[in-house]
């Protein structure tokens, strides 16, 4: 199915709280939503909107969509996001009933595994929100396997919305906070080692999503990997986040990503 | 001004009508069917497309943007799909009523020249737009539009190669842009158009690199505003042609003091990125602007910068 056209709107915000950590979670009134598919993202205004627009910072920011649901004349967007700089501390500020201009949902979806087929999806870090919608809807017709890593376990999102999916649930931290002591690439690893076939997906750090391509490879399974790069615009125009592919060339992770197939993506020529 | 007639925003820009000033610029707008989920391209005067040469090229290794005060910086390079891709796929994906104008530019003058005969083969095309800030391999990388004598040479070549409204993008990389201007005017060029992106670096001190693969990269958005005002100020006091501004803006408000310093017509760039909807919302502006202040004719406003009598030099 084709993913919906994408809107540009302000939209209200009506609930902007701590996760723990750095972490938060953005819930935002977002009117005549088209829907979205799983791993679509939207383009945030780096804070709440002002009269005349703001200069600086001046980019909006990639985020994925995290979940929605439907509500008044649209939906209830949801996004889990990390203050990590200027632009991302300027939307923690933002209050209930402000607004930020949002475009989108932008980007591919991820393609859905094929019915009794296994999925395993690994998300480290920020890349956890990318994947809990893949999940959800993943899990209808196919056996779902959901490892999430991070540095501590104040650092993990979302990890009581996917407990509450009811899917193979492992978790991974680099201070052995929450689940095993290590790197999620670890439990991939483990995963795989089982046998059986499998379709992995991995949306984390460009280093991690490396390791798992080559550990899906190795083991004869694909692999989609979800990309990230700097980006002014997100629909096609600025051309900001063109990524090398192994074939030559490049591809543009707004339009013709985030996804792809991880054989497809020239890795030591990202940034 | 009769209060209940609508301000008249036409104006003509060096042979093209448009039905108002606000046009996108070249390289921030795709090649337009990109905008039409967000805002219809009839309502706005006409964009310009992304450059175009003569065979479809890659652009530069990541990263190639990055965000900076008030602005961005992109070494983005000449990343485009070619003429004939643009004339066979990308222009009949334009709704009729919409004004397009073709961006152009090569590493050779005679490139330049093939391109605009191409172009001007199709009626749909209204103009063309020469960037004279790509580098001109055989003056060693220096710009185009740096050089006097190069841009005399270019904008002839490129004015006997097509009948069409020709305007010269200029680079504000330059220490005199009255002289580029009257090179343009000279060499029979219809209009200009100015600013291109300013010149930068940005660097990491953690990691002692430059910020952008190309380690150069060209600033735009509202950082190069006055810049680009001033640029249009002195340009117009320089030369006849009809001036399309550009640098920054993101307002009607923005747009409007680039009218009061001589430009006939705008265009949006960077802000195009940020909003979609950006250069709708600037031309409901002026509107509102025209009504508010009186004002029957949007080119009425054009030159119209008044400076006190002590204030001039």
């Amino acid at each position: 199915m084709a993913d919906p056209a994408p809107i540009r709107t302000d939209a209200a915000v009506v609930e902007n709280r701590s996760e723990g950590g750095a972490n938060r979670r953005l819930r935002l009134q977002v009117d005549g939503w088209p829907g979205f598919g799983p791993g679509q993202f939207v383009m945030l205004s780096p804070g709440t909107r002002t009269d005349v627009p703001r200069s600086d910072p001046l980019l909006p920011r990639p985020m994925a969509v995290y979940r929605a649901e439907p509500a008044g004349a649209g939906a209830v967007v949801e996004i889990l996001y990390k203050v990590s700089g200027r632009g991302t501390g300027l939307l923690a500020e933002a209050l209930p009933g402000q607004r930020v201009a949002l475009v989108g949902p932008l980007g591919r979806s991820f393609d859905l595994p094929a019915s009794g087929e296994r999925a395993i999806l690994v998300a480290g870090g920020t890349g956890i929100a990318s994947v809990y919608e893949l999940a959800a809807r993943a899990r209808v017709n196919a056996a779902v396997s959901v490892l999430l890593g991070a540095r501590t376990r104040q650092d993990l999102m979302g990890v009581e919305d996917f407990d509450a999916l009811a899917v193979g649930l492992r978790l991974a931290t680099e201070d052995g906070s929450a689940g095993e002591r290590g790197l999620v690439t670890a439990l991939l690893e483990a995963a795989l080692a089982e046998g059986g076939s499998a379709r992995v997906y991995v949306c984390g750090p460009t280093p991690m999503m490396r390791r798992c391509a080559e550990i899906s490879a190795a083991h004869g399974r694909p692999c989609v990997v979800s990309l990230e790069n700097n980006m002014a615009c997100g629909f096609g125009v600025c051309l900001g986040c063109a990524s090398p592919l192994s074939a030559g060339g490049f591809a543009l992770v707004c339009r013709d990503g985030p996804m792809f197939d991880a054989e497809r993506v020239a890795w030591e020529g990202l940034p | 001004m009769n209060a209940c007639q609508a301000p008249d925003t036409r104006v003509d820009l060096a042979g093209i009508p448009l039905r108002n000033p606000v046009l996108t610029a070249s390289g921030t707008f795709g090649y337009g069917s990109e905008f039409a989920p967000f805002l219809d391209l009839r309502r706005i005067g006409g964009f310009v497309a992304k450059s175009l040469t003569l065979k479809p090229r890659f652009g530069n290794p990541p990263p190639r943007i990055s965000e900076a005060a008030s602005g961005m910086l992109n070494a983005i390079s000449l990343e485009n799909v070619g003429v004939d891709a643009f004339v066979d796929e990308k222009l009949p994906l334009i709704p009729e009523g919409v004004t397009v104008i073709a961006s152009l530019f090569e590493t050779e003058i005679a490139g330049y020249a093939a391109v605009a005969e191409r172009l001007s083969e199709t009626p749909r095309i209204a103009g063309l737009e020469v960037n004279a800030s790509c580098p001109h391999v055989k003056s060693g990388g220096i710009e185009f539009g740096q050089n006097p004598v190069v841009l005399a040479e270019l904008v002839r070549t490129v004015r006997r190669a097509t009948k069409r409204p020709l305007l010269v993008k200029l680079s504000p990389n330059v220490t005199d842009i009255g002289e580029m201007a009257r090179v343009c005017e000279a060499e029979g060029a219809d209009g200009i158009s100015l600013i291109n992106a300013v010149q930068g670096l940005e660097v990491d001190p953690e990691t002692r690199r430059p910020v952008l693969a190309n380690v150069l990269g060209g600033l735009s958005g509202p950082a190069i505003r006055p810049i680009a005002l001033r640029m249009v100020w002195q340009a117009s006091r320089a030369v006849t042609l009809p001036i399309c501004g550009i640098g920054g803006i993101a307002t009607a408000a923005d747009a409007i003091k680039f009218l009061l310093c001589g430009a006939t017509a705008v265009q949006v760039g960077t802000a195009n990125y940020l909003d979609p909807t950006a250069s709708a919302a600037i031309v409901a502006g002026i509107e509102d602007y025209l009504t508010r202040h009186g004002v029957a004719r949007v080119s009425d406003l054009v030159g119209a910068l008044e400076i006190p009598p002590a204030r001039r030099s």
